[in-house]
């Protein structure tokens, strides 16, 4: 069997093989576990390789199995203390992490930026330090300054992972819109697939990630908007990473047309006043998911979009309730690759691996 | 007070700009005077190269920030000299951003005070503030900062950015014989920006700073010395830490018109490069493909530091490899006329922080001198012209007014350092006499120690 046709068993909520390599039994703790998982933190995806990708879906997979029990937990991580720090503000994220933790056993303290000593002007460091010595293990953390978990990792004894840094990654997204995709293409397979990411790329770490991992499984990545808001990507097309398949442009037909996929970012109303955007009515019109500019794309493409969503703005409220749209998926995906990611750092911290 | 310099004979590679001259020498010292400099030949220079002992006049460095008054937890005019003749310096400007600023006869004598207490030998200038409080509104007293002695006038860590206010100060300033050193950023182009805008900002999720947020405030602050130079032909524009090919071009094009501007680049600039920030740390000469265009660190397996390093924040951003690559280029080719260190020490707290929340600048006048031979050793400008660039270029800038003369003169008192290129040191925060401990170079071995600094006949470092 191999690894994609048991992630497609998973997917369909089949029966999961328990023999497979990359499907590991997750009832017991990690270090138990045969898993080749390297990294102590999760910081970014680019330095990912296709076969850690794989071994994440994999573990996604029994995750999902253990979601499908009446009693979705598993003592797998008891004993973890797990700390989330999020100094922005977050629904989906922070209780997808909550949840995956619990289901995983692991005690759970949730910071808020707002309501600790950060607001009182501590710095990042300092309070990292301070959750370190009450006793965290594993650090989930979102910040609004890219590259902040990185500066958590270099002071924190345990795993980071990070939950969302500024513009600049949210690997939990990325993995979780890759595990989602792979679901729903036929063959579960991304190989010359084209996913449209649509929209303000240049504030979106969403759209960074998914740029690695994507292209790493394959893809054939088209990133569209609003000249303004795709400064700096021509550069990185241009570098094109080895192998990699990615397209940068302003011309929204060319994008859609034939599409796999299509994932639409937010557009923030803070855009405006930069100077990048006329108008969100302008953007609507010219770069709006409709169902009118679906009609280009595969009859059978995936809509996605990371949310939260403006209805009517970047994505047209019939598109994101279309039985094309997996959008729920991805959120009930979300807790299953949080779970996969924390164990797998679990694993890999006993080993003394490395970030 | 710092010793005498010892009666003693430097042999080894001197190197003269103001002579123009650079060869086998020895270098008799008596009284603290050079007694005399005899140019060897034959057998007499055998063990003498530009590989091994260099004996160079002082360097100077028209740009660096001590951090007093105010600032004196990240440095202080003491600990500023004894970085500076560490690293081989014994001439500084400093900058006027401190707090208060300069921007007064009052503060000025405060830091020359500092100068003469601290027992260093090391010759401290000042540079004062064209606005008050570099507010960028109301013209400082230049006259009387003039008449204080000060170098020149900036506003550096701000661009003077009022046009109208650029054009009354070049000229004021021109009639008073002094330059308006001019940091050129347009603010409304680099808001909040944290990288040089490209690819690596680009991946790494940071705000770009772009090209045309220095290119243009270059080319429209010599459009503004162009028009006021033809009333006051002694307005005098220097242009600091310029960064990109494009200023560079607006440069070179301004000195063809007879222009009277000037320039330098920094050490960071011309070795560093925006992919550090990503965690490469091979220098800007290595970065580059055959065709001249940056190779891509995430594939080449050069990225081999954590990413987000706060030491590498500084404005102007460190560049793309091609833009590092035009620094050393004008370096050679006489466009930029000096290297300024941009020496910026900054404290702990002020840097162990988020990239985008850390303060920006560079601790660098220990390393400026090893990363410019870096630069010579692989060929990319010649050795008499980095020492030129590191000497008479910046004193020619600074002004007669302040009779800098870098040279080996005999009958002078001695102001000259001597470095063991083939050595090695590695930069530590031990090895780093600036409190600035913010080097994106701590960990890393240098070619080039510095063996004996001496200023205005006095030691200021000796090595060991």
């Amino acid at each position: 069997m191999t690894a994609e046709a048991d992630r497609e068993g998973a997917a369909s909520s089949g029966p999961v093989s328990a023999v497979s390599a990359v499907v590991p039994a997750v009832d017991a703790h990690p270090q138990t576990q045969p898993v080749a998982w390297r990294h102590r933190h999760l910081l970014d995806v680019d330095a990912l390789t296709r076969a850690e990708l794989e071994l994440v879906m994999g573990t996604t997979d029994a995750m999902r199995e253990v979601l499908a029990r009446p009693i979705p937990k598993v003592p797998a991580l008891r004993g973890t203390n797990v700390t989330i720090l999020f100094y922005e503000a977050s629904t989906r994220t922070r209780v997808s992490f909550e949840v995956a933790a619990k289901n995983l056993s692991c005690d759970v303290v949730n910071i808020a930026a707002a309501s600790s000593s950060v607001s009182k002007g501590e710095s990042l460091v300092d309070t990292v330090r301070t959750i370190e010595a009450l006793g965290a293990d594993m650090l989930v953390m979102r910040h609004p300054a890219s590259g902040a978990p990185y500066l958590a990792a270099e002071v924190f004894g345990g795993s980071v992972l990070n939950g969302g840094d500024g513009w600049h990654a949210h690997p939990s997204q990325a993995l979780l819109d890759l595990y989602t995709l792979r679901s729903r293409l036929p063959g579960g397979s991304l190989e010359g697939r084209k996913v449209v990411i649509l929209g303000d790329a240049l504030h979106s770490r969403v759209a960074r990630s998914n740029i690695w991992t994507l292209t790493a499984m394959g893809a054939d990545l088209w990133l569209c908007g609003p000249s303004t808001l795709l400064r700096g990507f021509e550069a990185w097309a241009a570098h094109g990473a080895a192998g990699r398949r990615f397209t940068v442009t302003s011309d929204v037909d060319a994008a859609i047309r034939d599409a796999d996929v299509v994932m639409a970012l937010r557009i923030q109303k803070e855009r405006m006043a930069s100077g990048l955007l006329p108008s969100l009515r302008e953007y609507a019109a010219r770069y709006g998911l409709t169902t009118e500019r679906l009609r280009a794309a595969s009859p059978d493409v995936v809509v996605m979009h990371p949310g939260p969503m403006n209805e009517g703005v970047e994505i047209a409220a019939d598109v994101a309730v279309d039985p094309r749209s997996v959008i729920t998926a991805q959120v009930t995906n979300g807790v299953a690759v949080r779970m996969a990611l924390l164990y797998l750092l679990a694993g890999a911290r006993h080993d003394g691996g490395n970030a | 007070m710092s010793d005498v310099a010892a009666d003693q004979v430097l042999r080894g590679w001197a190197v003269d700009p103001a002579a123009g001259r650079e060869g086998a020498a020895e270098v008799t010292l008596r009284d603290g005077l050079v007694d005399r400099v005899a140019w060897l030949s034959g057998e007499a220079a055998d063990g003498l190269g530009p590989d091994g002992s260099l004996i160079l006049p002082g360097l100077v460095d028209l740009h660096a920030h001590f951090r007093e008054p105010g600032n004196e937890d990240a440095e202080t005019v003491a600990s500023g000299q004894a970085a500076a003749a560490h690293g081989g310096f014994t001439t500084v400007a400093v900058m006027p951003n401190t707090s208060p600023a300069i921007d007064e006869p009052g503060v000025v004598a405060r830091v020359r005070a500092a100068a003469a207490a601290s027992g260093s030998p090391v010759r401290v200038l000042v540079h004062a503030a064209v606005t008050v409080g570099r507010g960028g509104e109301t013209l400082a007293p230049l006259g009387e900062l003039a008449d204080a002695g000060v170098a020149g006038f900036s506003d550096d860590g701000a661009p003077v950015h009022a046009a109208a206010l650029l054009r009354n100060a070049l000229a004021y300033a021109g009639a008073l014989g002094l330059p308006i050193i001019d940091h050129p950023e347009d603010p409304s182009l680099t808001k909040g920006a944290e990288a040089s805008e490209g690819y690596v900002a680009s991946v790494l999720g940071l705000k770009g700073w772009p090209v045309a947020g220095e290119a243009g405030a270059v080319a429209r602050a010599i459009a503004i010395l162009a028009d006021v130079v033809a009333d006051v032909p002694g307005a005098r524009l220097h242009l600091t830490h310029v960064s990109t090919a494009a200023s560079l071009a607006h440069v070179r094009a301004a000195k063809a018109a007879g222009l009277p501007v000037t320039c330098d680049v920094t050490p960071h600039h011309i070795a560093f490069t925006d992919e550090w920030i990503a965690g490469s740390r091979r220098w800007a000469w290595e970065a580059l493909d055959d065709a001249g265009a940056a190779r891509d660190p995430w594939t080449d397996g050069a990225l081999v530091a954590p990413p987000f390093d706060t030491s590498l924040r500084v404005n102007p951003p460190l560049r793309t490899p091609p833009d590092a690559a035009a620094c050393v280029a004008a370096l050679a080719d006489g466009t930029a006329d000096a290297i300024a260190t941009d020496h910026a020490p900054h404290t702990e707290v002020d840097k162990h922080v988020e990239f985008g929340w850390a303060i920006n600048g560079i601790s660098g006048i220990e390393t400026a001198l090893p990363i410019v031979l870096a630069a010579v050793d692989a060929g990319l400008v010649p050795l008499a012209r980095a020492v030129e660039a590191l000497t008479t270029g910046p004193a020619r800038i600074l002004g007669e007014r302040q009779r800098l003369v870098p040279g080996l003169r005999e009958g002078e008192p001695a102001d000259l350092v001597v470095v063991d290129r083939g050595a090695t040191w590695t930069v530590t925060p031990g090895s780093l006499r600036s409190k600035g401990k913010n080097s994106p170079l701590l960990g890393r071995e240098l070619h080039g120690v510095v063996l004996l600094t001496l200023a205005g006949g006095r030691v200021a470092y000796t090595a060991g």
